[in-house]
């Protein structure tokens, strides 16, 4: 394979997910978590289209596919919940959404 | 380790540019105080992924990247960011606290581990890849794939995306009733 | 002939079940019909017992009848097995004949009780369990029958358990009968330790072919006292003796059956069927005989002074079976199982006479309020009559015979037995007393102020002829039954009985006479003492302040077991309520349940209801389980 290894990219990749996951835990708007969220989908994509190169086989593209395709389910009902939170004028903010509380 | 041919180099050199803008766009996203500039700044994330995997041959996955994810996906996005409004997140307000700690810490050891595992289990192995032929991540390979190896897979996602596209209508309808002034929480 | 067993067995076993699983189904008076008629067919199978062993001769009248094996451990077997021999049948005799008649009164006597199916199905049950008490062919099934008895006899004191004074005497009874199956079954634990068997047959082999020096040894010894404290729990003998008063709560009719005829004796039957081991430990038997010649003169004395008409026949009975104890304690077997047969008659009489004066005044039962009855029912007189004099020993009603042979069988017996003859002598002379006094009380003088308001004559129904009949029955036998055996001149029943109980004494002729006729001469006297105080009202009765008291305590014997056993286990008990229950049983597990609901509350404030919280605690955990993954593999 010409260029770097599949090491690199899977540095890349978990350098990604990290970004992502420090996303998720530490901004308060419910819109950025879900783009965190997206970042470390995308980061689990790539190690996953990284693998199938480095075996030769396409099993990891479909499931990087299959993982898009859920990714975009994910994104359709969490905005939509957005949407309606909007509606009902609650604040966007995960601190104040605590009604679950135990 | 590293043969030095033009195409070799040229590969490289690709391979910086993208890795660094994708690198950039994500802590981009994590920073902004702009919900719409995370979005565009996930845009092109979205597309230097897309770069990335076409370096690694897999063409179709690529360009599904580009038009479902970076399409799709997040036109949908900056459609409910424009509708919810311009709401400024003070993100890192507050001062540090000891969720925040603990957050840094669980990202990093996170990151530290894979690397770490990576590095240490599998760094002989990652070094040679299988050679691939012309068909590997082509329409036809992934087509194939998807309707004999994994056609339940294929399925149960379509099934998914079904239940989505419902969940996002049942979701967004209009109450019939007039919104009752809920108190935030 | 063991068919004949079977079915006197277990014919009444089903009229209670039928009675039982019909319930509201029949009416009441039909239920006392089947009732009655089960205990009818079980006579008729004793009836066809005896015939069967008559046919045999001596030595062959022993027959043991398995119908499966029931319990099996080791190397020890016990059978559901019924014993036909003279001693059972004898005693299914008279189970199931004066049972008969007694079931009979009762449809009488409860017509209009709102329960009587229930009391006819207990009526069958405790037939049936005295039974197979009397049938059983080992230890197991005694035992069985035995706590049967003691469980038919508290369900039918407490018969009317509205009433608190019946509960308190159903529940006092069956402790006090508890106390003596315990010892019971310790004697059988001793008994199976040294034999391996409880069969009747195996175990009198062994202990009369065994070696030579068991006899008088400790375990026999042992095993002998604790059969005797349950004879004397069950026959109320001293010790003991202090539930049967309390005991006439129950329906008159239960109190003729249970506690005078039948249940009562169970102990007498029980030291005759065992008598190998007692007569092995003979210190023992001659307790038993000193226990029954205390308890015959406390129960004499105490009637004296007892003002409820059935307390003063219950005190009687107490009396009498000390008389039975007396003579099988010394070896009189046959005369004591013929005494324990002629009391059946009397004492059932007596019984159900009082049960007829007490139905008539509306449920009186104070004598001091009788008076004058001998006018009113001439024929409830006549019976109590005969009953009376049976009792008191006179010449020529049953217990004369009876009684008197065994104060003769107490002089063949040392200077220990002439002890013995003596307070016999003088238990006769006190049953003179207390019987005519309860008699010249009842019926003579004029009627009370109580009678003339009261009385009412039953009517000639159905009722009345339930009522009368048996009287009438049981009168003839007390006057004739006692004629079977005349001691000196014809004794079939001691021939009878002699294959199973050889008796261990025999008294001269001159014994014989002497005893009989100071025996009716006592108790003669004591009548005409009585007839002086209460017939003739010529002399006051004499007021000893001490001994009146005495007597009307019981001699203290309750006051005595209250504060023995009573009150440090009432103190006990709210001790250990107090400092082990409350903190550390019910207080550990309210702690507990409080406990979890603290902890519960902690790990819940790990609910906080934000997103980022949850997050990051999934974040951490995938950390930490990489970490501990990478350091494993």
């Amino acid at each position: 394979m010409l260029g770097p290894s599949v090491a690199w990219y899977l540095s890349v990749s978990a350098f990604l997910f990290g970004v992502g996951a420090l996303g998720v835990l530490l901004r308060r708007n419910p819109l950025i978590v879900l783009l965190s969220l997206e970042i470390m989908l995308n980061g689990a994509n790539l190690a996953l289209i990284a693998f199938s190169r480095h075996q030769g086989q396409g099993d990891g593209q479909i499931f990087a596919l299959a993982v898009m395709a859920v990714a975009a389910s994910e994104v359709v009902v969490g905005l939509g919940l957005i949407v309606a939170m909007n509606r009902k004028r609650i604040t966007l903010d995960v601190d104040r959404l605590n009604t679950l509380r135990g | 380790m590293i043969v030095a041919t033009v195409g070799n180099v040229l590969v490289w050199a690709v391979w910086v540019g993208a890795g660094f803008a994708c690198l950039a766009s994500a802590v981009a996203v994590v920073s902004f105080r702009n919900p719409f500039y995370s979005a565009l700044a996930l845009i092109g994330n979205l597309g230097s992924l897309a770069v990335l995997y076409l370096l690694l041959s897999s063409d179709f996955v690529a360009a599904a990247q580009v038009l479902v994810y970076a399409g799709a996906v997040m036109v949908m996005f900056l459609f409910v960011i424009a509708y919810v409004g311009p709401r400024m997140d003070t993100p890192w307000a507050g001062g540090p606290g000891w969720q925040s700690v603990a957050a840094v810490l669980a990202g990093a050891a996170l990151l530290v581990e894979i690397i770490v595992v990576i590095g240490l289990k599998a760094g002989g192995r990652l070094a040679h890849s299988a050679a691939v032929g012309d068909a590997f991540g082509s329409p036809r390979d992934i087509g194939r794939l998807f309707l004999t190896d994994h056609l339940l897979a294929f399925e149960i996602t379509s099934i998914v995306l079904l239940i989505a596209a419902i969940g996002g209508v049942i979701l967004g309808a209009h109450s019939r009733q007039p919104a009752d002034e809920v108190p935030s929480l | 002939m063991t068919v004949g067993a079977w079915i006197c067995l277990l014919s009444p076993l089903a009229g209670a079940l039928l009675i039982t699983l019909a319930g509201t189904r029949i009416s009441r008076r039909t239920a006392g019909y089947l009732s009655t008629g089960s205990v009818a067919v079980a006579f008729g199978g004793a009836i066809t017992s005896f015939i069967g062993l008559l046919g045999k001769n001596g030595e062959e009248r022993d027959h043991v009848s398995t119908a499966w094996t029931w319990l099996s451990g080791g190397s020890y077997r016990s059978g559901f097995e019924i014993l036909v021999d003279p001693l059972s049948v004898m005693m299914m005799l008279i189970v199931s004949g004066v049972g008969f008649l007694i079931v009979a009164y009762s449809i009488g006597y409860m017509d209009g009780d709102k329960e009587e199916r229930r009391y006819f199905a207990y009526m069958a049950l405790f037939v049936f369990s005295m039974l197979l008490l009397v049938q059983g062919g080992n230890f197991l099934l005694l035992l069985a029958g035995w706590g049967m008895v003691g469980l038919s006899s508290y369900l039918l004191i407490g018969f009317w358990h509205e009433r608190p004074s019946a509960i308190a005497g159903a529940k006092k009874a069956f402790v006090m009968n508890a106390i003596g199956d315990a010892t019971m079954a310790l004697a059988f634990f001793l008994i199976i330790l040294y034999t391996g068997t409880l069969s009747f047959d195996h175990v009198f082999n062994i202990v009369q072919n065994g070696d030579s020096g068991i006899s008088n040894s400790t375990p026999i010894n042992l095993i002998a006292l604790g059969l005797l404290g349950g004879a004397v729990a069950k026959s109320a003998q001293l010790p003991l003796q202090t539930w049967l008063p309390d005991a006439m709560e129950g329906p008159t009719p239960v109190s003729a059956l249970i506690h005078a005829a039948t249940m009562v004796t169970a102990g007498v039957y029980l030291i005759v069927r065992t008598h190998v081991i007692f007569e092995a430990a003979p210190k023992v038997e001659e307790l038993a005989a000193g226990l029954g010649a205390g308890t015959l003169l406390l129960a004499g004395l105490i009637a004296l002074v007892q003002t409820d008409i059935k307390r003063v026949i219950a005190y009687s009975t107490m009396s009498q079976i000390g008389y039975m104890f007396l003579g099988v304690g010394l070896g009189a077997y046959a005369n004591g199982m013929f005494h324990l047969m002629t009391h059946a008659f009397f004492k059932a009489l007596l019984f159900m006479a009082a049960g007829l004066v007490i139905h008539a005044l509306h449920g009186e039962q104070d004598i001091r309020r009788m008076g004058g009855l001998r006018t009113l029912m001439p024929r409830t007189y006549l019976a109590f009559l005969v009953g009376g004099l049976a009792l008191v020993g006179i010449f020529p009603f049953s217990g004369f015979f009876s009684k008197d042979s065994i104060l003769a069988a107490a002089m063949d017996h040392g200077w220990y037995g002439y002890v013995l003859w003596v307070a016999g002598l003088a238990g006769a002379f006190l049953t003179g007393i207390y019987t005519a006094r309860l008699f010249f009380l009842v019926f003579w003088g004029e009627p009370s102020a109580f009678v003339q308001e009261h009385f009412h004559k039953p009517k000639r129904d159905v009722v009345g002829i339930s009522l009368a009949a048996p009287v009438a029955a049981l009168a003839v036998l007390a006057a004739i039954a006692g004629w079977i055996q005349f001691a000196p001149l014809w004794h079939p029943i001691e021939t009878w009985l002699q294959t199973v109980a050889e008796p261990l004494v025999s008294p001269a002729g001159w014994q014989e006479a002497v005893s009989s006729v100071l025996a009716v001469v006592l108790g003669a006297a004591g009548i005409g003492v009585a007839w002086l105080l209460y017939g003739a009202r010529t002399r006051r009765v004499p007021r000893l302040a001490f001994a009146q008291r005495t007597l009307e305590h019981k001699f203290w014997f309750d006051e005595l077991y209250d504060a023995l056993f009573y009150r440090p286990s009432i103190r006990i008990a709210r001790g250990l309520g107090r400092f082990v229950e409350n903190p550390l049983i019910f207080g550990s597990g309210r702690e507990l349940g409080q406990e979890t609901r603290a902890l519960g509350g902690l790990l819940g404030r790990a609910q906080t209801g934000l997103l980022r919280t949850y997050a990051l605690a999934i974040a951490s955990s995938v950390a930490v389980l990489a970490l501990v993954f990478v350091v494993v593999r």
